[in-house]
């Protein structure tokens, strides 16, 4: 017995050896290839043009873009054409409208910024094309702890390049608020005291779903079953405490909850204006680059929810019908580039936080406006929790 | 029995059989192929699950009611007012001055006079911004203002909106002889021009502002620009359900936009058929005149009201969007802009207004020989080329996007040249029918008895008298390519960016200075058209006095 465990035991440890060794040379080889590779994707992304699709409503990151595609043409003889949407699902629906007219080839997006629901429609679908995303030069300087290999619970299988990294922020105003509400139920005793002053965009907007898987979020006892794909035998269960808490909020929200902003940036301005006290954003700097902009005072700044508030990384995806796949791949590498990592998350620019290893970058100046660091991330609940909160929203609270 | 004789005696000419076939090929093209399209949205919408789910729907009834209302209110209150506008100024020199306004009410875009209404109107808009230090406010008011959940805010911007593109048709009608010979009998008869409006010439102007009054009535249902800005949310309009059904991947929404693009369209019908009916009650109400005559009414309270009330907003909300894209820091209560400075004009993107201009150009570039060689060579009972101001743009750019997809013509500027000109012949159409008609044919009779053939006495005799409906024809289809934002988004398959486009996607956003900027840009353009169209047509009345 005990040879015979000792023979297995040598046996397995030469197998390791053996294995061991030869996954080291077809990691060489392979990293040769990919170099060769991504020489020859370099080459046929020359003189191509990408057409971008991504969310036009925000003058920062329209420049962002706008600078990053002059780089792609300085330095890859790149062109970068911005497509200004106003929803992604208007994407994911010209995607499918072209599948379904057999257009396999010569498709209209070349590039989308996406995440959440939108890919995991796109992946599901097979509308995407990949896995390409780890292959790029620029994965290597990836901070792999961040949730980049997951989007909304959904695996992400290399069929999408992670951009940037989001956290609900709530932003308020230091003249009128000192002490601002740090959890669901304090935002309800906040809203019972300024009546007409708190709301939320409507959902199907995606900072109001996302509000909502917040407030589920902090109300729930088990966020475990968050985390799974929607349930129904459990759905009405699960978010029944949600539903209470805004039949008690609506009443005394902006408008007694009738209407609704439809965006996050109205939400702003109304915050400006003082119709509102409080905005938010998925992005921790919001507040901070809205202030140089001269479109929040300088007395704006950012709190979160005690126990966390939730986080997310958004993407860039290359659908499978997209004339310009090199040049896409190749724009996207640069997109993850620690120097255009680093100028993104400026807050002057744009303030949008990397996906990057905190090494692999400059390190930025912190300002007193921002999301303070000791607000935990919480994970985002599975994508199919996003359609089920909409549709039971839409049918209590749409008319 | 005659007509073909005649037909025998005098068989067409090579040149009007080939003139008659391009006009056939050119509005087939233009309107038949989108129609085409149409076949299929249309039977997907026939779907009896999709009706079901519509109907279950509990947004679906709300929804309804306030589409209907704000349809049928705006359109009922923009024609009294635009009709009272006329009887109580026309002709005046107050009326002068409302036509020297005109081109600039109709040249702004729904879409920025909405964003405007909303710097004016809102609880932190301008107007509290202005009673503010006198009440002591120090924070926005807790007032329902714009987007109100009855969407009366909605309809009273379209009635103003609206008020002024019947005004315009009215204008156009009021040239002709007819109209002022019969004012003048009825005034020696001792009739004040107030009443003389409404019991004579009311009735006849209605059956000319039929189709106007159904384009009116139709965009009124199937606005989605200014109902995302100015109406309510929960829920809001069928047209904004339609739009957002339509953007959804889900394959069930997709259904349900389907049969609400239907139920929009039966909507439109029903609304006809009412209009009529209202209409053949009128006449049998106003076909025995009492002849009690009440003499003439000075009005000047009235007068004074309806002029300001409705040229006012436009000057306000033109005043502070210019304000708002020179405004580097403005919040409340302030009435005026912390800092002003040249930021966002400095940082705009002009490329969309090169885009806009092409393709407004190109669209009436094509669209005036068209429409001229139809008139003259075509049908002359072109009921069905106006059915794309009727059917609501939803499924009919959905189905302009389906046949530039089969074309492989998707994102190229010929397509969204093509797909404006879908709105933008009916609408020059629907200029020129009416002068057409008005035209007295002795004219080309006398021409053609002189030895002219049918092209030379249209070139040289009937299009120069036709010359100010013809100009102003082409402002307005400017202007309505210029406003396209559904077609340009489907056909242009996103890539073409115009003013309109810009505009849109950047009231997603909160940069109301660069908002401002493309705001004002996209009431430019059409602007300048208009003010060329009558900068021209006014000379060119001068050298020839005695035009249509």
């Amino acid at each position: 017995m005990q040879l015979n465990d000792l023979k297995s035991k040598n046996l397995t440890l030469k197998i390791f050896k053996l294995s061991a060794l030869s996954l080291l040379s077809t990691a060489c080889l392979q990293a040769s290839a990919a170099d060769t590779d991504w020489a020859q994707i370099e080459q046929a992304a020359k003189g191509q043009t990408v057409y971008f699709n991504a969310w036009g409503g925000g003058e920062t990151i329209n420049r962002y873009i706008e600078w990053a595609a002059e780089q792609a043409k300085q330095r890859y003889e790149l062109t970068v054409k911005h497509v200004k949407i106003t929803d992604a699902a208007e994407v994911v629906k010209r995607i499918q409208t072209e599948q379904q007219a057999g257009r396999t080839e010569d498709g209209s997006v070349d590039l989308i910024w996406v995440n959440g629901e939108n890919f995991s429609a796109l992946k599901r679908a097979n509308l995407l094309y990949g896995p390409w995303a780890e292959q790029l030069p620029n994965w290597s300087q990836v901070d792999t702890n961040k949730p980049v290999r997951q989007d909304f619970s959904e695996s992400t299988d290399g069929l999408e390049a992670p951009w940037g990294t989001a956290q609900l922020t709530f932003i308020t105003d230091r003249s009128k608020v000192s002490s601002p509400p740090d959890s669901a139920a304090a935002l309800l005793a906040f809203a019972q005291q300024h009546p007409g002053r708190v709301t939320y965009p409507k959902p199907p907007n995606f900072h109001g779903t996302t509000f909502l898987k917040q407030l589920l979020l902090d109300l729930s006892t088990d966020r475990s079953a968050l985390n799974k794909p929607v349930d129904p035998t459990q759905l009405a269960s699960l978010t029944q405490p949600l539903w209470a808490y805004l039949d008690q909020l609506h009443p005394v929200t902006w408008q007694q909850g009738k209407s609704f902003p439809a965006s996050n940036t109205e939400m702003h301005q109304k915050l400006a204006d003082g119709e509102l006290l409080i905005s938010l954003s998925f992005n921790p700097n919001e507040a901070a680059s809205l202030i140089q902009a001269g479109q929040l005072p300088t007395s704006a700044y950012s709190f979160g929810f005690k126990k966390g508030t939730i986080g997310n990384v958004h993407f860039v995806a290359i659908p499978f019908n997209a004339p310009a796949k090199q040049g896409a791949q190749v724009f996207a590498n640069f997109l993850l580039s620690p120097e255009a990592q680093a100028r993104k998350a400026e807050i002057k620019v744009w303030g949008d936080p990397s996906v990057l290893a905190a090494d692999k970058l400059p390190a930025t100046q912190t300002e007193a406006s921002v999301l303070p660091s000791d607000i935990p991330t919480l994970a985002e609940p599975h994508a199919s929790w996003v359609e089920a909160l909409e549709k039971e929203w839409l049918k209590r609270y749409g008319s | 029995m005659r007509l073909t004789q005649l037909t025998r005696l005098n068989p067409h000419p090579p040149i009007t059989w080939l003139l008659s076939a391009v006009a056939w090929l050119g509005l087939g093209l233009v309107l038949g192929l989108p129609l085409l399209g149409l076949l299929p949205v249309v039977s997907i919408g026939l779907n009896p699950i999709g009706w079901q789910m519509l109907w279950s729907d509990p947004q679906t009834l709300p929804a309804l009611k306030l589409s209907l209302f704000s349809a049928l209110s705006s359109t009922s209150l923009a024609l009294v007012l635009a009709c009272s506008l006329v009887f109580l100024f026309y002709p005046s020199k107050v009326w002068q001055r409302l036509q020297q306004q005109l081109p600039i009410f109709l040249a702004l875009p729904h879409a920025a006079f909405a964003i405007g209404l909303v710097f004016l109107l809102a609880p932190s808009g301008w107007l509290v911004r202005l009673i503010a230090p006198l009440a002591a406010w120090t924070e926005p008011p807790l007032w329902t203002t714009t987007q109100d959940p009855y969407a009366l805010s909605l309809s009273l911007a379209l009635s103003l909106k609206e008020t002024w593109f019947l005004f315009w048709v009215l204008t156009g009608l009021l040239n002709q002889q007819w109209l002022l010979k019969q004012t003048w009998v009825a005034q020696s008869l001792g009739y004040g021009l107030w009443q003389t409006g409404w019991q004579i010439l009311f009735p006849q102007l209605l059956s000319r502002l039929a189709w106007p009054l159904l384009a009116v009535f139709a965009y009124g249902l199937s606005v989605v620009d200014m109902a995302l800005i100015l109406g309510p949310s929960t829920p809001p309009t069928l047209a904004v359900l339609a739009w957002q059904w339509f953007a959804d991947p889900d394959p069930n929404q997709q259904l349900k936009a389907h049969s609400l693009a239907l139920l929009l369209m039966l909507l439109l019908v029903l609304g006809a058929i009412l209009a009529y009916a209202l209409y053949q009650l009128l006449h049998f109400s106003l076909a025995h005149p009492q002849g009690k005559r009440q003499g003439i009414r000075r009005f000047g309270f009235l007068k004074f009201v309806l002029r300001y009330t409705l040229t006012l907003p436009f000057w306000l909300v033109l005043m502070l969007i210019l304000l708002w894209s020179l405004a580097e820091t403005w919040f409340f209560p302030h009435r005026l802009p912390a800092e002003l400075s040249l930021q966002a004009w400095q940082q705009a993107r002009f490329e969309p207004l090169y885009q806009s201009l092409l393709i407004g150009v190109g669209s009436v570039g094509l669209a005036l020989p068209l429409s001229l060689i139809w008139l003259e060579w075509g049908s002359r009972q072109p009921a069905w080329l106006y059915l794309p101001l009727i059917i609501p743009a939803l499924p009919f750019t959905a189905a302009q996007y389906q046949v530039a997809l089969t074309l492989k013509l998707d994102g190229s500027l010929l397509a969204v040249i093509w797909s404006h000109l879908a709105w933008v012949l009916p609408y020059m159409l629907l200029m020129l029918t009416g002068a057409y008609r008005n035209l007295d044919e002795r004219f080309m009779l006398t021409a053609k008895t002189l030895g002219y053939s049918h092209w030379q006495s249209c070139w040289s005799i009937k299009w120069r008298l036709l010359l100010r409906p013809i100009l102003a024809a082409c402002a307005v289809g400017f202007a309505v390519s210029v406003a396209q934002y559904l077609p340009t988004v489907f056909v242009g398959g996103g890539r073409i960016a115009t003013v309109t486009t810009e505009a849109v996607s950047l009231s997603a956003g909160g940069h109301r200075p660069s908002l401002a900027v493309q705001a004002l840009l996209q009431a430019l353009l059409p602007l300048l058209g208009f003010a060329l169209s009558l900068s021209l047509s006014q000379w060119y009345g001068r050298r020839h006095p005695g035009l249509n």
